[in-house]
């Protein structure tokens, strides 16, 4: 009979072990996808929209300043329900779960993403500009040749920012039935709290193996960024004010 | 020009032919024994085999899908899955949103309670105690009604039943009230509980459809419920998913659903209950 400790163990660490397993094969690829795609739908429209605050005319100013203060000022579930479950009652267009997680974190990304580039751009001293202008460049020229590398420089240690905070809101989709890392794992404890020999404790310890992924992840992506970021690097180029050490 | 009608006519037909139709089955397959995933992502449970049963004599195909439970009623209320089977009680406020097959299953609530907590059904929940349940539950409103009437007790939700039970487990919360056979799984799982007692609430769980029954499903799941009990299978499955130990169930599935693949739908009800009894 099963009774004695060592096999009770061994039969623990197999459960645990498929329920990681599950975790990482059916939820993660989700979480994946949407935290790059979300990334990459967010880039776009925040490039878009901090180019026109800077660079554009003043009613398009405002309509940005409109976006990015709306999406910023939206918490994410209610961003979320309101794709999802709004839309489909009150206009009758249901759109995949997916899909609705996808479009509304990336427009609420591209909003935090705007002010990013936005600061990043200005915070090229001024100086640089009027350098552009002196040696005979266009204002066009200027911008794509002597600006924008600068800032998209800049823009690197606060989008990694971005990077980790967009990839933990991933986990509310799950709200919307969105089968990703958090979805999962509620499916794996609380089917382990009914099985003899477990418990409803045992959350815990999924719930960890859960965070310890995310945390994976997480330093993943930043360690690839900060790579990036040395990669980059102009030695001896500075913003007025900064120390370089 | 004969033959591209030809061709298209053949395949037109072959495609209405081949192609079964599939309706999608939304579950909050959080909730053992009536619908959960097993450790290898294997959707199973009480509702899940009717369902899965009732189309084989149907004659139709499902795809189960896990869907959230706070908003189900909701999404199957607007049609974005065709059926529903998540242990749904029928609720009058639920009606407005979806309407209901006949009743396949007949529920009462149950009361966990710590074992060395020396209280009985009576005292937990009238002595000013904090019972816990689930948001969107009937329990939960059971709760609000005894609260409404001025008993002295405090309710406590949860979006996920483990997560009262962990609190009861430690002391934050002193019941945790959910329909009988989960509650029986919670108890048989963990020592440190057991059911203080049912109340007699006489739930019937029901199978749910988009408002209006647009795809005309609930002739079909009404027949094929009527069908099931009276093949002997429904008892069957009742057999195997009642009061038995999770993994064994899980083990006998894996073992007997093959038998459902090939269209037997007495045979694997009869292997389930077997197997999961032993």
């Amino acid at each position: 009979m099963r009774s004695s400790c060592s096999a009770l163990k061994g039969v623990g660490m197999a459960t645990i072990w498929q329920s990681l397993e599950l975790m990482i094969v059916k939820g993660l690829p989700n979480t994946i996808l949407l935290t790059l795609g979300l990334i990459a739908g967010g880039l776009a429209l925040g490039t878009l929209i901090a180019f026109t605050q800077v660079y554009g005319y003043r009613p398009l100013r405002w309509l940005c300043k409109g976006y990015e203060q709306l999406f910023r000022g939206i918490p994410v579930l209610v961003l979320i329900l309101i794709f999802h479950s709004g839309l489909a009652r009150s206009f009758n267009i249901q759109l995949p779960a997916f899909v609705s997680a996808l479009i509304a974190l990336a427009l609420r990304s591209g909003a935090y993403q705007s002010q990013i580039f936005r600061g990043a751009i200005q915070s090229v001293p001024q100086g640089q500009m009027m350098a552009a202008r002196a040696l005979g460049m266009s204002k066009t020229k200027g911008i794509l040749r002597v600006i924008l590398p600068q800032a998209f420089r800049l823009s690197i240690p606060p989008w990694t920012n971005e990077f980790s905070s967009v990839l933990k809101d991933t986990s509310i989709a799950s709200a919307i039935s969105v089968l990703e890392l958090t979805k999962q794992a509620t499916l794996s404890y609380t089917r382990l709290a009914v099985i003899p020999g477990f418990g409803a404790q045992w959350t815990l310890l999924i719930l960890l193996l859960v965070a310890l992924i995310y945390l994976i992840l997480t330093y993943a992506g930043n360690a690839a960024l900060g790579f990036l970021e040395n990669r980059l690097r102009i030695p001896g180029f500075e913003t007025k004010g900064r120390i370089e050490r | 020009m004969k033959r591209v009608f030809l061709a298209v006519f053949l395949i037109g037909l072959f495609a209405v032919l081949g192609l079964a139709q599939t309706y999608d089955v939304a579950s909050d397959t959080t909730w053992p024994p009536f619908e959960w995933a097993d450790a290898t992502g294997n959707l199973l449970g009480f509702d899940l085999d009717v369902m899965r049963c009732i189309a084989v004599l149907q004659g139709y195909e499902i795809n189960i899908i896990t869907y959230d439970w706070e908003i189900i009623f909701d999404d199957v209320g607007i049609g974005r899955a065709d059926i529903g089977a998540s242990g749904a009680t029928i609720t009058a406020e639920r009606e407005l949103k979806v309407d209901f097959s006949d009743p396949y299953w007949t529920s009462d609530q149950a009361v966990l309670i710590r074992t060395d907590s020396g209280l009985n059904i009576v005292t937990v929940l009238s002595g000013g105690y904090t019972v816990g349940a689930q948001v969107e539950t009937t329990g939960a409103v059971f709760v609000q009604g005894l609260i409404d009437e001025g008993v002295n007790v405090t309710l406590q939700e949860y979006t996920l039943y483990p997560l009262s039970v962990i609190d009861l487990i430690n002391g934050n919360l002193d019941a945790v009230i959910q329909d009988e056979p989960a509650s029986e799984a919670s108890a048989t799982a963990q020592e440190e509980l057991t059911i203080a007692g049912v109340i007699r609430t006489n739930e019937n769980f029901g199978f749910f459809v988009a408002e209006g029954d647009p795809s005309g499903l609930l002739p079909l799941l009404n027949d094929g419920l009527k069908q099931l009990k009276e093949l002997g299978a429904y008892d069957n499955l009742v057999r195997a998913y009642m009061g038995t130990d999770i993994t064994k169930v899980e083990a006998a599935w894996v073992a007997s659903i093959g038998l459902l693949d090939a269209g037997d739908v007495v045979a694997f009800a009869a292997s389930l209950a077997e197997l999961a009894n032993q």
